[in-house]
């Protein structure tokens, strides 16, 4: 198949470098708009922060990678600044191969990402929805998503947090029945903590506390997560009300003692109380986590969750590869019955034509009740000629591509039958 | 030779369709397997169902209540174990915990299966029918006592791995601590429920069973005390605040009190409470 998958990942080039070829939504409209006047078949182009791929799918023998490379770069006018070597460049099922590995997670910088899934499909709509996008590449990228969704139901890749702030969330949601009608305190405003306050909220946490040094960040937050603020001397007086507590404050000594802690767990007759200390160093007495009804987890117990989960990922990828091994076989099959059936019908007409040719200039030498009977008789014959072959290349299409198609080109070639829906844009 | 009846059927199957059910659970729960994850429940409540069929042909076939030796209540007991808890499941939609109370139905059902015998002369009183009634709702009783104290082993294991930073499989497959103390505290509710109807009923069915009975018979003493108890700890909850791992330790003290209180009765103190 005359796919071409040319792209720059983090496996390939340092961010610099992956930033320089970093297309935003509009970038892809005008490089798609500029392969279509270039005359490149179908194309689908998506640019995440880790990688930007371009897939091609062209009937074109002399299409060169060369060209495309060129017209990559130069649509972000980075010829001079990023060097062809760090490119990628995938070929017809390593290409289909490549794509299914990259939807199912397993090639993403943190492995079983679910988000790389989605951003595949919105770069494959604005390849539909600009017109660049034809018959193969809709099968090429349905399978690619089916892929990626059995990737995530019928495997553990995306289970489990990777990420400090998620891995919060994730043990809140194991202690807790329902966020909703819980409530939680978030003190500091710096980077985790604004992420985990995200994540809460977008896992719905009922109330949402925000309190920090400086009011302003506070509010920033709270306006961007939908929370409200408190101010930081009086966050104290909230601690009672507040089933999960997340702290990030940068502080000498502890801002909650061990007393502090069993005060609160005290006042709230032992209703369960989520402690996640983010601070560095900590800023909540470790002594705390012996209280019955407190859960406590600092940065190294949220890290060494994390380290389990990725390697449990890690364990995945033998299932992943096994499906995408089957989806890329599935894809090659059904390439190849495009070629079988117009082989086929190519063929018989060809022996037809000969029959009908020869039946023409011989039949005045029969009686109308022979003519008849010639008719039946060759057309049996060519039946019966044309069975085995017939048979033999429709039980190809389950066997191996390259074979059947080599099987289909040579028969081509002998019969002179010419090339097979050229009309519809497939090529060998 | 007689021919096979439908209860000697059953009889062999139950055992093998709570195996069954055990490995479904189990399946879903260590393996995540989708079918066993599809159709756990289903199983589980077809097996149910036969199970129920055969209690009741064994209550025509023998005209009692399979209740009068110790392996016909074992059958009716698994079979409460399996009803309380595909009821808590219901009313929950929790169904990560079934692997554990099918193991406890299971083997109380295999013990049952290779003991009981067709008893047909038993004394008059089993006969009664509020008697069925009482030794029903006690065996429910029991058998809700015994899931809410699973419940609260399971509960007491999430809260260790979670305190101490341990992600392991409990961890990984059930339910949420909050979850797993809702389904223990339902089914720690239905136990008292259920003893308290059963010990109402007892009390309304011993003047007229023609026993010699004394109400300070210690297993009616001991069971009024069980019932307590378990009534105390459902105060303790709604009036006390008592939350979480302080409300699962009382669902496994109460049932280790239970199976102690009861073995010392039965080993040890004589009572009307024996029909043998």
């Amino acid at each position: 198949m005359n796919l071409v998958c040319i792209g720059i990942s983090h496996h390939t080039a340092p961010l610099e470098m992956r930033e320089r070829l970093w297309f935003s939504e509009q970038e892809i409209k005008d490089a798609l708009s500029r392969f279509r006047r270039e005359g490149i078949g179908e194309a689908v182009l998506f640019s995440t922060c880790n990688r930007t791929e371009l897939y091609v799918y062209d009937s074109r023998p002399d299409l060169r990678v060369k060209t495309l490379q060129d017209l990559l770069l130069s649509q972000k006018g980075t010829t001079a600044r990023v060097s062809p070597d760090l490119l990628f460049t995938y070929f017809a099922s390593g290409a289909a191969d490549h794509l299914f590995r990259v939807a199912s997670g397993i090639d993403s910088m943190i492995v079983g990402d679910v988000q790389i899934l989605s951003q595949i499909k919105e770069g494959f709509q604005l390849s539909q929805e600009n017109n660049a996008s034809g018959f193969f590449m809709n099968k090429l990228f349905q399978a690619a998503f089916h892929v990626g969704k059995r990737a995530r139901t019928e495997t553990a890749i995306s289970e489990g947090a990777v990420s400090v702030s998620y891995a919060a969330v994730e043990l809140a949601e194991r202690i807790f029945e329902n966020l909703g009608k819980k409530s939680a305190l978030v003190i500091g405003a710096g980077e985790t903590a604004q992420l985990t306050a995200k994540h809460l909220k977008s896992h719905g946490i009922g109330r949402l506390l925000i309190t920090n040094r400086t009011s302003e960040r506070a509010e920033i937050l709270a306006r961007e997560v939908g929370g409200s603020t408190i101010p930081f001397d009086d966050f104290c007086n909230h601690l009672t009300d507040v089933d999960i507590i997340i702290t990030s404050v940068l502080s000498d000594t502890f801002v909650l003692s061990v007393d502090d802690i069993r005060g609160i767990v005290k006042r709230r007759k032992a209703s369960t109380l989520f402690v996640i200390d983010i601070g560095v160093p900590r800023n909540i007495d470790p002594a705390s986590k012996e209280i019955e009804g407190i859960f406590l987890y600092d940065i190294d117990a949220l890290q060494g969750m994390i380290d389990e989960n990725l390697q449990k990922r890690q364990s995945e990828i033998p299932k992943i590869e096994a499906i995408v091994g089957h989806q890329v076989s599935e894809l090659s099959q059904w390439y190849t019955s495009l070629h079988v059936t117009p082989t086929i019908a190519a063929l018989r007409e060809h022996f037809e034509t000969v029959r009908g040719e020869e039946v023409a200039k011989n039949i005045n030498r029969f009686t109308p009740h022979e003519r008849e009977l010639v008719e039946i008789l060759t057309k049996r014959i060519l039946n019966k000629i044309l069975h085995r072959p017939t048979i033999n290349l429709k039980n190809g299409q389950s066997g191996a591509s390259s074979e059947s198609l080599l099987k289909i080109s040579v028969l081509r070639d002998l019969f002179g039958l010419g090339s097979d829906r050229r009309d519809e844009g497939i090529d060998d | 030779m007689s021919p096979i009846s439908p209860i000697d059927i059953l009889n062999v199957l139950l055992p093998i369709l709570y195996a069954g059910t055990v490995l479904v659970y189990g399946r879903a729960f260590f393996s995540d397997v989708p079918w066993a994850k599809r159709i756990k429940t289903r199983f589980f409540l077809g097996t149910v169902t036969l199970h129920f069929v055969y209690l009741v042909l064994r209550t025509i076939e023998f005209r009692h209540p399979p209740v009068t030796s110790i392996f016909e209540l074992l059958t009716v007991v698994a079979f409460s174990i399996a009803v309380a808890y595909l009821f808590i499941e219901f009313r929950t939609k929790a169904k990560g915990t079934g692997y554990f109370i099918a193991n406890i139905a299971f083997l109380f059902q295999l013990v049952s299966s290779l003991f009981i015998r067709d008893l047909i002369e038993v004394p008059e009183v089993l006969r009664s029918n509020l008697f069925g009634l009482h030794i029903s709702s006690a065996m429910l009783g029991y058998a809700a006592i015994t899931i809410s104290a699973v419940f609260g082993f399971l509960y007491l294991m999430l809260y260790h791995e979670i305190k101490s930073s341990r992600f392991g499989i409990v961890y990984q497959k059930l339910p949420n601590l909050e979850t797993l103390e809702r389904m223990g505290f339902t089914a720690f509710k239905m136990g008292f429920l259920l003893l308290g109807i059963a010990i109402v009923v007892g009390f309304v069915w011993l003047p007229s069973s023609g026993l010699d009975f004394s109400y300070l018979d210690p297993k009616l003493v001991g069971t009024v005390l069980i019932w307590l108890m378990y009534g105390i700890g459902i105060l303790a909850k709604r009036r006390g605040g008592w939350k979480g791992r302080r409300v699962m330790m009382l669902s496994v003290w109460g049932f280790g009190i239970t199976v102690v209180s009861m073995m010392v009765i039965n080993l040890f103190l004589s009572g009307f409470h024996k029909f043998d």
